[in-house]
């Protein structure tokens, strides 16, 4: 009987070693003077593309290697990996509000003084400063971009004689027109709750332009009715043209949900979706021959006032202190150069965010082009809201009782309790 | 599942086997090595994978930490927040509605279903194993079925019923009822086998006995049925209780606390605010609250629910 226990402990002690030694040697670099890159990498839809840019890159340099470690659940992971020290070499991530908490906290790569930040349109590296940076660093690299407008199918439009909307007043002009031929304007996806939220970023924009959000942060949790910035100040007009819109929706549009939008939009059901250029994808893997384009919402009576909400879909940073920070480097300006940025841009379905690359000539993008040429782009909103508020939930609840009141009033309550209860860290 | 079972077998032995284990136990001097080795791993294991992150939890429940980065210490500041949070107070409300609504049905369908299987009916085996299948499929994969059915086949089959063509799901004040159906149909699965136990447990001769004296079915139950069962209808509905009052799963696989917050429960409350909501600590503190409640309310339903089981 001992001598079998004692078998069993062996056999436990040559696992963990083994384990061990598995866990080990992906940290280690290989011996014949090639460098191993460890590339985090959050997109799923991207895995394909990055590894042929990857088998690319490698053929021209034969002394690094690059291994791509795609995850699900990509923030959660990297936290893990930024508390236990193991900053991956390169890194991609989707730039929400999570990717600018971690900014600030200066765990990312500062490449102020790197030559590839000068390639990249300011305009959507300013986006990322919005997020966070840590002081007077530049912590992310903007690598392609979204934009957040209504969707259109370019053949109902042509039919109806229908020109793309300039203003608030043409807007609901389409609409009304629409609705007179018989056709439905929007496909309403509220089952979803987050199917709220684009058109809430996109209107949302406009009363939050300047410093609004730093007003709000200074506030904190005096934010409220009598506070100079607050939602119930500045949000009323944009969440009643919110509802404007849901009033032009399909019966039942309450129990449907994203899926059922991109279908119907994509055989031509509708007009018209509230989504952004994300939903293009799955709208023609549906129906590959729909003509569709996309306008930002024109909730101005000017049209040049007009702005395109657009977010940055893949941010490109590396760990602060690699100890692969050349080769690191070297793949990022590969990443960078105008022939490969293009090709992943086009593949995604993306705006590319160096300046001279070309954007594909998907009818979609390039009806964008224009707002990212003028710079005239700005960040999404709900980033800028702390994820413990449930402004999906909220806006969905609003959408359905149509009381823009009730839900500014949690939104600026909600927002005084999250500053009330977030505790700055101090130095010591 | 285990500690489930063994619970059962605690509170339904009695006293009678106590007092048999006392007695081998002052036979044998002292116990074999071998069974120190085998307790000691597990003892090991709880510590190092229940108790020290338990530890851990209410150590961090005193600080400011998100997650990640660094943190201080802020005292009791996270739990004064807590009892200032409508959000947090309408999750626990939710839950113990949810939670009450749902004990009682699954513990009056489940007995009843337990009383069909424990009769001499035909292919009794195989009904037995059709109304355990629920327990086996995994909650998540069954809940898109379910939500499947709620948002589109029910719409479709019950059009002239506002509430249910509409998609139940996304009416704020009835979708919980949606939740209450797929958690009670699963929960019933492995209440109907504690009960089936239990029943047989019962002796057939008090039946033939009660049905010479003229005693009708329900009196039967009354008299016999239920009262001995009674340690089984205990354990059935504390734990029942518990595992409703932490209902996660199927509201992830339905409503994702939707629409609006309506559907959200303490624990999904807990998950988001933490994990995507960063605020780790100030969510700890929350769990900790909850598990503090959960603890006091079983504790107090075994003190109410053992009393009026019955001796035997």
């Amino acid at each position: 009987m001992r001598l079998t226990h004692r078998r069993n402990t062996r056999a436990i002690g040559v696992l963990a070693l083994v384990s061990a030694a598995i866990v080990l040697g992906g940290c280690a670099s290989d011996p014949g003077g090639v460098t191993t890159l460890n590339f985090f990498q959050f997109k799923g839809e991207a895995l394909e593309d990055f590894n042929e840019i990857i088998a690319d890159f490698e053929a021209e340099n034969p002394d690094i290697r690059v291994v791509q470690n795609q995850v699900a659940d990509a923030d959660t992971i990297i936290r893990t990996l930024l508390v236990k020290d193991k900053a991956p070499d390169v890194i991609t991530l989707n730039a929400n509000g999570g990717f600018g908490k971690l900014a600030q906290s200066g765990v990312f790569y500062d490449f102020s003084d790197e030559p590839v930040l000068q390639t990249i349109n300011p305009a959507v590296q300013e986006i990322l400063a919005q997020l966070g940076n840590k002081e007077g660093e530049v912590n992310g690299l903007g690598y392609v971009n979204n934009a957040n407008g209504v969707i259109y199918n370019q053949e109902i439009f042509e039919e109806q004689g229908l020109e793309v909307p300039e203003t608030w007043d043409e807007f609901i002009a389409v609409c009304d027109a629409l609705q007179d031929a018989g056709i439905t304007p929007f496909y309403g996806t509220l089952a979803d709750s987050w199917t709220g939220l684009p058109s809430f970023n996109a209107l949302g924009a406009y009363p939050s332009q300047g410093d609004f959000w730093d007003e709000m942060r200074a506030e904190g949790e005096n934010v409220g009715p009598d506070s100079p910035v607050s939602f119930q100040k500045d949000f009323a007009e944009a969440m009643d043209q919110q509802y404007e819109l849901f009033s032009y929706m399909q019966d039942g549009y309450r129990g449907k949900t994203y899926d059922d939008g991109n279908a119907a939009f994509a055989n031509g059901e509708v007009a018209m979706l509230l989504q952004g250029i994300w939903a293009i994808n799955p709208v023609k893997a549906i129906n590959p021959d729909i003509q569709a384009a996309i306008f930002p919402y024109p909730a101005v009576d000017d049209p040049d006032d007009r702005l395109l909400v657009s977010g940055v879909d893949v941010v490109v940073t590396m760990g602060e202190n690699t100890p692969h920070k050349e080769e690191a480097l070297r793949f990022i300006d590969y990443l960078f150069e105008v022939g490969v940025i293009e090709d992943f841009a086009a593949s995604q379905n993306m705006v590319p965010s160096v300046q001279g690359a070309e954007i594909s000539d998907d009818p979609s993008l390039q009806s964008v082009k224009p707002y990212f040429d003028e710079g005239r782009i700005t960040g999404f909103i709900d980033h800028q809201i702390p994820p413990s508020i449930p402004l999906a939930a909220i806006d969905q609840q609003f959408l359905f009782s149509g009381d823009a009141q009730a839900a500014l009033a949690t939104l600026d309550s909600e927002w005084a309790k999250v500053a009330a209860r977030t505790i700055p860290v101090n130095g010591d | 599942m285990t500690t489930m079972t063994e619970a059962v077998r605690a509170s339904s032995t009695g006293g009678t086997a106590r007092k048999r284990a006392s007695r081998t136990r002052s036979d044998a001097s002292r116990a074999m090595p071998a069974f120190y080795w085998m307790v000691w791993p597990a003892v090991i294991a709880f510590a190092l994978f229940h108790t020290l992150p338990v530890v851990i939890g209410i150590f961090f429940s005193f600080t400011n930490y998100a997650g990640y980065g660094d943190w201080n210490f802020i005292g009791l500041s996270n739990y004064i927040n807590l009892f200032k949070d409508s959000r947090v107070l309408q999750a626990y409300g939710f839950s113990f509605l949810f939670a009450i609504v749902a004990t009682i049905l699954t513990n009056a369908i489940s007995l009843a279903i337990a009383l069909g299987l424990n009769a001499k009916i035909k292919a009794r085996n195989f009904w037995r194993g059709v109304y355990f299948v629920p327990y086996i499929l995994a909650i998540l994969v069954i809940g898109y079925v379910f939500q499947f059915f709620f948002s589109n086949s029910l719409p479709k089959i019950l059009a002239g019923i506002p509430l249910f063509a509409d998609n139940i799901l996304t009416n704020e004040t009835w979708a919980w009822t949606a939740i209450v159906a797929l958690a009670v149909w699963q929960a019933c699965a492995f209440a109907i086998i504690i009960y089936l136990s239990g029943l047989q447990t019962i002796p057939t001769e008090l039946y033939e006995a009660a049905s010479l004296d003229g005693a009708s079915p329900w009196r039967q139950f009354s008299s016999i049925t239920f009262p001995l069962i009674g340690a089984f209808f205990t354990i059935n509905v504390v734990l029942s209780l518990k595992g409703f009052l932490q209902v996660f799963d199927p509201i992830v696989a339905l409503t994702n606390g939707g629409p609006g917050t309506a559907t959200e429960s303490v624990t999904l409350l807990i998950f988001r605010g933490g994990f995507s909501g960063g605020e780790f600590a100030y969510q700890t503190a929350n769990a900790v609250i909850f598990f503090i409640v959960i603890t006091i309310v079983s504790l107090f339903q075994f003190r109410v629910l053992q009393r009026r089981e019955a001796d035997f």
